[in-house]
């Protein structure tokens, strides 16, 4: 009854006209962003979060939302079209995609991938309709000793498990923690990292920083590169895109497959952005299949599984977000940066307080998907030509748009040139290796896990042992304790592999090496499927 | 850039630094005691784990030998100095002028591009965005103002 009652408050929420709009608004960024491999997802919720200032915490959330899933759908035309991943997560469709493509199958592998990733997303929905609001229940007996496990847990992930040198996603993680010890304690009253300065104060805006990490960095790297993305995208053409009955019968039980594994993985903390969903899909296809040889030559299994495994995990990756207020990933810190910035506590109580949030963000899902496979292959024209436009364009706009939005949110000059500082260190930083999700995890996290720290050694009048005698608590540290473990033993074998190699050859450059990693995942995804 | 000094190596020594400032800035609040954590106690926490780690970035680094990865130097200075000149601008002489300094600084950053076309881009960008923010977000900025 719960759930129907909800359901309601969620349809009258989704179907207003306005949130019909930034849904659709945000659905169609989400397309252009994925299309487009220069500008990631992350930018591009990054960029729009001053536009959320203006609006509503429901339609906020529900536009960035379909931003996120958005880009999951596009990323995949590009991968089959030109064989350059338009996400991180859909670098695992070029693989089989791509050969689709050139066997003349492009319009089935399309109509394919779309398919997936609705029928992924919507079985993640379902799942978030019906797991959220028990696991919400459960956790408002959580106390913060567990809380302080858990987030503990979701920041050794996010640095040990999504960067290849788990040290450095450690520090990554760290260097994020300081960065939110910036501004006032709010315990104290005392200035703490505020050099005096009356505008950091209120501390680092986490607009300013996504900007800076994720904007700036990123075009600071991407600037040069040559013209017109690809001209050959044009030479394609479509002889129909119904997909044969034998390929339709050989895609159906890997879609269901991913889709399950993508739910699981998406509710992990650390999964990044759906790109493990995907790879740990195509793995599992590849794993089951009768004939593996076929992988790689244009299999229907390696784009449909992937495909409705990373949809399924973008939606997942909202039950942690939404009933715990714990991120998982970069994005679904983006994601609570903008409940709060709308004054709303992430954590338990979202879900039974702001039931128009929870439930008309969850029918949104709904809704932007539905769009989506309605948009998605009539529109293929249109986002080839999207292809066509020069970055040399382009980047002077997301300059102007950084500058311009995070002026708009405080009319502060302090807040635009901020950006620019953290931006230069940023891109220094990420060339020296650090990563950027963890930095953003670790900002969110920081004020959070130092506050329920701070209630837990209260409670337990100083003594450190109550976060290992409460079954929660003990378990996450625990876990937590051994991801590290494993983290740092696999990161050192793998560097003496690498030691080994280098001996072997002289080490070879590559076309990236002389660009600082904006997504680590990518080179770690290349090097995992070689 | 030195070919002796591999890239980890360089990140140890970042980290380091990093966590041995905030250590130091940190010491100077109050640290209170673990059953009443001062302000003091989290960054003093903090820096030091982050001081321990990246020393042993930098040992595990002396046995690398990934090259440094050679910075972009012209994009890393227009594109940051592009906000810088909006931030300054845009309260002295207005949305339109600021923006469009912007985009020219900006453009500068990709040696191959000409001055005509970014002024053009300039002309046809910073109208929109104004109309984005002000006209249709109604964020309060002038077009065009003079206040030196």
């Amino acid at each position: 009854m719960e759930i129907l009652d909800g359901l309601q408050i969620g349809f009258a929420t989704a179907f207003t006209l306005q949130n019909l709009l930034y849904c659709f608004a945000g659905v169609s960024i989400g397309m252009i962003v994925g299309v487009l491999p220069g500008i990631g997802h992350l930018a591009a919720i990054s960029l729009l979060m001053p536009l959320t200032f203006h609006v509503p915490a429901t339609s906020a959330l529900v536009m960035l939302a379909g931003i996120y899933y958005g880009a999951q759908y596009g990323g995949s035309i590009t991968s089959i079209l030109l064989n350059i991943p338009g996400t991180a997560s859909s670098a695992v469709i070029c693989l089989d995609g791509h050969p689709m493509a050139r066997n003349g199958r492009a319009g089935p592998a399309l109509l394919v991938t779309t398919i997936a990733s609705f029928i992924g997303s919507c079985i993640a929905i379902l799942v978030l309709v019906l797991l959220a609001p028990p696991l919400a229940r459960v956790a408002l007996a959580f106390h913060s000793a567990d809380y302080f496990a858990m987030m503990l847990l979701g920041l050794v992930a996010s640095g040990a498990l999504v960067d290849e040198k788990p040290l450095i996603g450690i520090a990554s993680v760290l260097i994020g923690l300081v960065i939110g010890l910036a501004g006032i304690d709010v315990n104290s009253g005392a200035m703490r990292f505020t050099f005096g300065v009356p505008d950091m104060f209120n501390g680092i805006s986490i607009i300013v920083l996504a900007m800076a990490l994720f904007g700036i960095v990123e075009v600071i790297s991407s600037v040069g590169r040559t013209g017109g993305i690809h001209p050959g995208a044009k030479r394609l053409t479509f002889r129909g895109l119904m997909p044969s009955r034998e390929e339709t019968r050989r895609s159906t039980a890997p879609i269901l497959r991913g889709a399950a594994l993508g739910t699981g993985i998406g509710i992990l903390p650390g999964a990044g952005g759906g790109s493990m969903a995907s790879f740990m899909a195509y793995a599992v296809e590849k794993r089951v299949a009768r004939e593996p040889g076929r992988f790689g030559k244009g299999a229907i299994e390696g784009i449909a599984a992937p495909e409705s495994a990373n949809n399924a995990a973008a939606q997942s990756a909202f039950i942690p977000t939404l009933t715990l207020g714990i991120p998982g990933d970069a994005i679904m810190a983006l994601m609570l940066g903008a409940l709060m910035i709308h004054g709303i506590m992430p954590g338990p109580r979202v879900v039974t307080e702001s039931p128009e949030l929870f439930w008309g963000l969850a029918v949104s899902f709904l809704v932007g998907n539905l769009m989506l496979l309605v948009l998605n292959i009539p529109l293929i024209q249109v986002w080839v030509k999207i292809l066509q436009i020069p970055y040399r364009l382009m980047f002077p706009a997301i300059v102007l748009l950084i500058a311009v939005g995070s002026y708009s949110i405080g009319r502060s000059s302090f807040d635009v040139m901020m950006i620019a500082g953290l931006g230069f260190a940023g891109y220094l930083l990420l060339g020296l290796g650090f990563s950027a999700a963890p930095i953003l995890l670790g900002f969110i996290l920081g004020p959070l896990l130092e506050e329920n720290l701070r209630r837990s050694l209260v409670v337990s009048r100083g003594d450190f042992a109550v976060f290992v005698e409460r079954p929660i608590s003990a378990t996450f540290v625990a876990l937590s304790v051994a991801m590290l473990a494993w983290a740092v033993y696999s990161g050192l074998r793998r560097r003496k592999e690498q030691a080994a190699a280098e001996a072997a050859a002289t080490e070879d450059d590559g076309p990236g090496a002389d660009r600082p990693a904006t997504h680590p995942m990518k080179t770690r995804e290349e090097r995992n499927l070689r | 850039m030195g070919s002796s000094l591999s890239r980890d190596f360089v990140a140890g020594l970042v980290a380091m630094a990093i966590g041995a400032f905030v250590l130091f800035e940190g010491s100077g609040y109050a640290l209170g005691t673990a059953r009443r954590m001062g302000p003091g106690f989290f960054p003093v926490a903090l820096g030091g784990l982050l001081l321990l780690v990246g020393l042993a970035i930098t040992l595990a680094g002396l046995r690398t030998h990934d090259r440094l990865p050679k910075p972009n130097p012209r994009a890393l200075v227009a594109i940051p100095l592009a906000l810088v000149v909006f931030a300054l601008l845009v309260e002295r002489v207005g949305f339109f002028p600021a923006g469009v300094a912007a985009v020219l600084v900006a453009s500068a950053a990709d040696g191959g591009s000409r001055p005509l076309t970014a002024l053009v881009l300039a002309l046809v960008l910073v109208p929109l965005a104004y109309g984005l923010f002000v006209l249709l977000l109604g964020v309060p900025i002038a077009f065009v103002e003079w206040r030196p």
